[in-house]
């Protein structure tokens, strides 16, 4: 082992001294940066990962949209399903209802659904909390679990739907009752927002409540595995001819500015937490600089003894490395630990503030997700190792520098 | 290569000044010295009559105004050979507080880029010679100033030097412990054939080299 990488290793961890202090502190500020990083893009990488997942889950991977209706679905269909890549696809029909149980009112968005397609496509039967997709028929409903809370349904309770088509029939002074549906299904998907205000019927019930015959809004399409939604969505407009109106996009075409929004958070709050790292570097800095000064006398010494002035420099800047190196490990595992506990962290917090509920309604989820994407883990270590070796090179020309005399000399 | 019989070290005309408020003091004005291999030579004189800056000039650690400095026939001095022929002692010890006792005498050997078992029994050699072959493993906080030293004249022998440089080496030791240090670096200097540079105040001391030489105003003059 060459003696500036010997010396650098004794002097952050010297013999006889149980705790180095001045290891110990500066590894650890940089360990503190790190794991800062890795939980909180961890976080916010679960959170856009779960919001993907949620799109794609529930729209599909390509959503196939006419300029008005889709008035043929089961012809338009077919020629979907003969597209390669194409593993499935089902019709739907939305719109915004009011929805009444017991005198209390919403104001859901209503989707109407194939019964017989759905799961191919969108897996519904994972987001059920109560009752059974199976008893879906057309005079049932299936409630998402903070919208029926709102209204005080429960599985077997009767909800009186009211669409913007009796307001029209009202106006030609038609009185039309209230469709009643039974709630034969409790769901959560694990959005606040959808959680809150989604409400699912079959597609029969839908169109005869918008009055649409068999016209539909749009048909959701599930690729094969490993199909590129993009170039799938392409496909798709190829086949469809130029006046039907129809045309298919991707999930992420669809949600483009939202998911861009998402990555610009992430970028921003990745650059602006850099700079924590970058302090943690500066108090390595300074100890190192306070190290140099303290060991003046040893520079010294070290030349007499034959030491070239770059390996004086590299003692030092190899400190900095070291550090670097161990904080880097440490805050990762410290990261990548407080991420996996990081459901009982919060749990722990809000039970102390009585905050959960305020958390899921400005947060969307349930738990908190996570998801490290590499890039980002590759990002965090480059950079403190980068800051940490800059660190520990400004010290090392301050020592490399020195006269040999005027060390020896120093008081 | 340098012939064996030549002087180890060889100074003509060494001229040294530092600044002092406006203009420059002249440490020293025109030294000579010429030591031979083996030969131990004491240099003594007042406070600030210039010996250490001499020593220094010596140890390549600091470069002359004018004047010509040849070590073992050579006139320039890396820091790699400054290692392997200078052994160099400090008044204040200067040992590296994190290290052993052990890894202070291997140090030399260490940049050298020699460390293996041969270099570690020497180091032990060393130290049991200088009385602290049961100290091996203590750090220099838990030595005392006697002992320090001990350990700081192992390491100056530490890669085989031809010339040791030795700057007021008891300066900051009592009486007593100054003399066994003295002991013991002329008996080791003498039982290695190495040369010796003595930097002293003390006459005594002086007295057991070879020859004495005595500066003054810059310059050598007779020693009374």
């Amino acid at each position: 082992m060459p003696w500036y990488l010997y010396l650098a290793i004794r002097q952050l961890f010297p013999s006889g001294r149980k705790f180095p202090f001045f290891t110990a502190i500066s590894v650890l500020s940089v360990a503190l940066g790190v794991a800062l990083l890795v939980v909180v893009l961890g976080v916010m990488g679960g959170f856009g990962s779960q919001i993907r997942k949620m799109i794609v889950d529930t729209q599909g991977d390509v959503q196939v949209r006419s300029s008005s209706f889709i008035v043929h679905p089961h012809k338009v269909l077919a020629e979907i399903e003969k597209v390669p890549g194409v593993a499935a696809a089902t019709p739907f029909a939305e719109g915004v209802v009011m929805i009444e149980n017991h005198n209390k009112p919403a104001y859901p968005s209503i989707e109407g659904i194939d019964v017989n397609r759905i799961e191919k496509v969108i897996p519904l039967r994972k987001y059920i909390r109560a009752g059974s997709l199976d008893d879906l028929d057309d005079d049932s409903t299936i409630l998402s679990y903070e919208l029926a809370d709102s209204i005080g349904a429960h599985l077997g309770s009767h909800i009186e739907v009211y669409t913007p088509l009796i307001l029209e029939k009202l106006k030609r002074d038609e009185i039309i009752l209230p469709r009643v549906l039974k709630v034969v299904g409790i769901l959560e998907i694990g959005h606040q927002q959808l959680d809150s205000s989604v409400m699912i019927c079959t597609l029969r019930t839908m169109q005869d409540l918008y009055g649409l015959g068999n016209a539909v809004h749009g048909i959701n399409i599930r690729l094969d595995p490993g199909v590129d939604a993009d170039a799938a969505a392409a496909r798709l407009n190829s086949t469809f001819p130029a006046d039907s109106g129809l045309q298919a996009r991707s999930w992420y075409q669809i949600n483009k500015d939202f998911l861009w929004v998402l990555q610009l958070e992430k970028n921003m709050m990745l650059f602006i937490l850099l700079f924590v790292v970058l302090v943690a570097a500066f108090l390595t800095m300074s100890l190192l600089l306070v190290l140099v000064l303290k060991k003046t006398r040893e520079i010294g010494l070290l030349a007499a003894l034959g030491a070239e002035r770059r390996e004086v420099a590299l003692c030092f800047c190899l400190q900095g490395v070291a550090v670097g190196v161990v904080g880097t490990v440490v805050g990762l595992g410290l990261g990548f630990t407080l991420l996996h506990f990081r459901n009982d962290a919060v749990e722990l917090l809000t039970r102390f503030t009585g905050s959960q509920q305020v958390l899921e309604r400005f947060y969307q989820f349930s738990q908190l997700p996570a998801h490290s994407d590499p890039r980002d883990i590759v990002i965090i270590v480059v950079s403190a190792m980068v800051l940490s070796t800059l660190a520990g090179l400004v010290p090392a020309l301050i020592a490399s520098r020195m006269k040999p005399v005027d060390a020896l000399r120093s008081e | 290569m340098t012939p064996m019989s030549g002087p180890i070290i060889s100074a003509h005309s060494l001229v040294k000044s530092f600044p002092s408020g406006d203009g420059r003091i002249e440490v020293l004005r025109g030294v000579d010295l010429e030591v031979a291999p083996g030969e131990s030579v004491s240099i003594r004189g007042e406070s600030g009559s210039g010996k250490s800056t001499l020593l220094n000039l010596f140890a390549a650690l600091d470069a002359p105004d004018s004047g010509e400095i040849a070590w073992d026939g050579s006139p320039t001095l890396s820091p790699r050979r400054r290692s392997a022929l200078l052994g160099i002692v400090f008044q204040s010890f200067y040992l590296v507080p994190e290290l052993d006792a052990r890894a202070n005498v291997l140090m030399p050997s260490r940049i050298a880029g020699r460390v293996d078992r041969e270099a570690r029994a020497r180091a032990d050699e060393l130290l049991a010679k200088v009385g602290l072959g049961g100290r091996l493993h203590h750090l220099p906080n838990q030595l005392s100033g006697g002992e320090r030293q001990r350990v700081a004249l192992a390491r100056a022998l530490m890669n085989r030097p031809k010339l040791i440089l030795a700057d007021e080496p008891t300066g900051n030791l009592d009486e007593h412990t100054g003399e066994t240090v003295m002991n013991l670096l002329l008996s080791l200097c003498a039982e290695t054939s190495t040369a010796l540079v003595l930097v002293t105040h003390n006459e005594g001391h002086a007295a057991r080299t070879d020859r004495q030489v005595r500066l003054h105003d810059g310059r050598f003059v007779p020693v009374a």
